[in-house]
């Protein structure tokens, strides 16, 4: 069942995606977190999140961004002027930040370039950086143009029993995330991080249906799976965009398990549930603005870290990795805040800055890697055994 | 018992042979593109300097990039641990290391027992590695190791306004035109290296003592432009600092064999 999920997270265009277009699927691609599949799906469309992966060149993506921008976007706008993602019918894409608002602009102009690459249904999607009760209102507004606009487009009515219904599928997926974070955070992890977080990809990159159906049947299994982190530090990865399996084997490579993240392609979705009683636009509107660990969100910083803080304690973790991909001012300014105070609190973390994208600074990272390891386990604390005298008797040897 | 430390580095291979200890022998030869080859061709000056063979080495840990590709280690330690090692081994007082090797440079702070506090390495680009003395060395016609031997003569040493390595270059080729004294010229490369990697330390947190490890640690004008940059100190070690990998690896080997 995960090598399913893999197969499902590691290709773009995977057996779910093809599977729904045969029958005459409409699939929308959206960029961000902060975007609600229920109204997509409420729509009778798939949502696909939006991702990079695969990339080989970067002769687009260049062309239309600046030198100094996060690679991410830059991999969904090579893909996209490549023609890889011809099979979307839609986008939608977010001010999640600025280099992602860019993807907006670069995409539309590069489809005068290289003909046929814009979907036909192509939106700009505006979220606020604040969750008070105005910019909930606001966020609200944004959501009944974007089910209009769908609406108008696909030729679809998205009710309200329709979106409630997709509400409750989405809050039972949640649900199951959470049982798998149960099973990541005990003492014995059936999981590899790796293969946990092929799942989380999965989780937006097919019909939410077939996700829950396979995710019962592979946590099902995980109850009577021996356990894979036996001698093994137990790890937590934050910061910005990562979807690449390559780079959490990476760090599991070097003696560790991945047992929780708060990065985006991650945990991030999962954390609560969404009010199925209220009004849904409302209750998906209030959701996705308050319940949100995007540094995007101006002014959160303390109560992100108090999620972090519960969320260390929960799973037992032993260190932290903060990375961030290059240029990324978001994270790459909270991960130091963040390095600061866990720090202070006696949790090792390491910053990493890297490229999104093919994984081709594996020597660097795992030298990295494998020195954080070294700190953080008892090994590296023979270091300290020397005395003073002993030493400086070797410093008269030497 | 002999303990052996290897250290497959982008542009050298470092090797030390420790008998308790007793440094009896250490070699360094410029890394080929076969680490393996390196790695061997490396030991076997370092044995030959110690009147030893492979067979009287009981443990050998091996470090650096190509750690993974040399055959006769038995265990591998990453470069951060072992520079932290290597140092602390010498000299205990030392609380952070600056390490500049041959593709990247590394700050390291230590507690008072040698443990890692805190490590940094450079992320984006060239200018702050050996590799970007080596550039600018060959456009003076000079050997690496009088850039910093002459950068001391200097009387109006240049300001690099680019850190970037291959804008630095051009804007030294400019004042070469212009017929500036390469004292001078030198004087402000090894500036401009220290203040980038001065960011670096800074970053970790500079307590002293602080030394500097690494091949461009024998570059006297770097070392004292970083004296000037962060207003400390740098602690002389009393080997070669660029065999620092390789002796910390050495002491992980001693201390693997049981020797305390």
């Amino acid at each position: 069942m995960i090598g399913t999920m893999r197969e499902a997270a590691q290709n773009l265009q995977n057996a779910f995606v093809r599977e729904w277009k045969k029958d005459g699927g409409k699939t929308v691609g959206y960029s961000c977190t902060f975007i609600p599949e229920e109204i997509i799906h409420a729509a009778g469309l798939l949502p696909f999140r939006l991702r990079g992966i695969g990339t080989t060149s970067m002769s687009i993506g260049d062309s239309y961004f600046g030198a100094v921008n996060c690679s991410l976007p830059k991999c969904i706008l090579q893909l996209a002027g490549q023609g890889s993602y011809t099979f979307l019918d839609g986008a939608i894409i977010t001010n999640g930040c600025d280099s992602m608002r860019r993807l907006e602009e670069c995409w539309r102009k590069a489809s005068e370039d290289h003909r046929g690459t814009l979907p036909e249904y192509y939106e700009y999607f505006s979220v606020p950086h604040k969750s008070v009760d105005y910019s909930v209102e606001f966020y609200e507004e944004e959501l009944r143009n974007m089910v209009g606009t769908l609406e108008r487009h696909f030729r679809c009515t998205v009710s309200e029993q329709s979106l409630k219904k997709s509400i409750s599928l989405y809050n039972k997926g949640r649900t199951l995330l959470q049982k798998l974070d149960e099973l990541r955070f005990g003492r014995d992890v059936p999981i590899s991080g790796e293969d946990a977080m092929a799942v989380l990809i999965a989780a937006h990159a097919m019909p939410q249906e077939r996700f829950i159906e396979m995710l019962e049947g592979v946590i099902e299994g995980l109850g009577k799976a021996p356990s894979v982190s036996g001698g093994k530090k137990r790890l937590m990865l934050m910061g910005s965009a990562s979807d690449d399996m390559d780079f959490i084997h990476v760090i599991e490579e070097a003696g560790a398990i991945v047992v929780a993240d708060t990065v985006c392609y991650g945990s991030r979705t999962y954390s609560a549930l969404v009010d199925e009683e209220s009004d849904p636009l409302h209750a998906l509107s209030s959701h996705y603005l308050k319940h949100s660990i995007c540094p995007r969100m101006l002014g959160y910083y303390r109560t992100r870290l108090s999620y972090v803080m519960d969320l260390i304690r929960k799973a037992r973790v032993d260190g932290v990795i903060l990375q961030n991909v290059r240029f990324c001012d978001l994270h790459g300014s909270e991960n130091g805040i963040f390095e600061r105070d866990l720090e202070a609190a006696g949790i090792p973390c390491m910053r990493l800055e890297r490229e999104y994208g093919p994984l081709t600074e594996t020597g660097r990272i795992s030298m990295r890697i494998d020195a954080f390891m070294e700190r953080i386990s008892t090994h590296c604390s023979s270091i300290g055994e020397t005395t003073s005298d002993a030493a400086r008797t070797r410093q008269q040897t030497i | 018992m002999i303990a052996a430390g290897c250290d497959v580095g982008s542009l050298t291979t470092k090797a030390v042979i420790l008998n308790n200890a007793r440094l009896l022998g250490h070699a360094l030869v410029r890394s080929s593109f076969n680490p393996e080859k390196s790695a061997s061709e490396v030991m076997e000056k370092a044995l030959a300097s110690a009147r030893l063979t492979m067979d009287d080495i009981s443990l050998c840990v091996g470090t650096g990039y190509g750690r993974e590709r040399i055959g006769f280690v038995k265990k591998t330690v990453s470069e951060i641990s072992c520079h932290a090692k290597g140092a602390h081994f010498l000299q205990p007082s030392i609380r952070t290391i600056i390490d500049i090797g041959g593709q990247d440079c590394k700050a390291i702070r230590l507690d008072a027992k040698g443990e890692i506090v805190k490590f940094i390495t450079n992320d984006k680009c060239a200018s702050g590695t050996g590799r970007f003395l080596e550039v600018m060395a060959k456009l003076l016609g000079l050997e690496l190791g009088e850039l910093g031997r002459i950068s001391g003569q200097a009387t109006h040493p240049i300001t690099l306004a680019s850190t970037c390595t291959v804008w630095a270059q051009a804007e030294v080729i400019m004042h070469l035109n212009e017929g500036m004294p390469k004292a001078d010229l030198a004087a402000g490369i090894n500036e401009a290296m220290a203040a980038r990697v001065a960011i670096l330390a800074r970053s970790v947190g500079i307590e002293q003592d602080v030394c500097m490890t690494g091949g461009v640690a024998k570059n006297p004008g770097v070392v004292e432009a970083m004296e000037k940059q962060l207003g400390v100190p740098m602690r002389r070690l009393r080997l070669d600092p660029q065999l620092m990998g390789a002796l910390g690896a050495a002491v992980f080997a001693r201390e693997r064999l049981g020797v305390s």
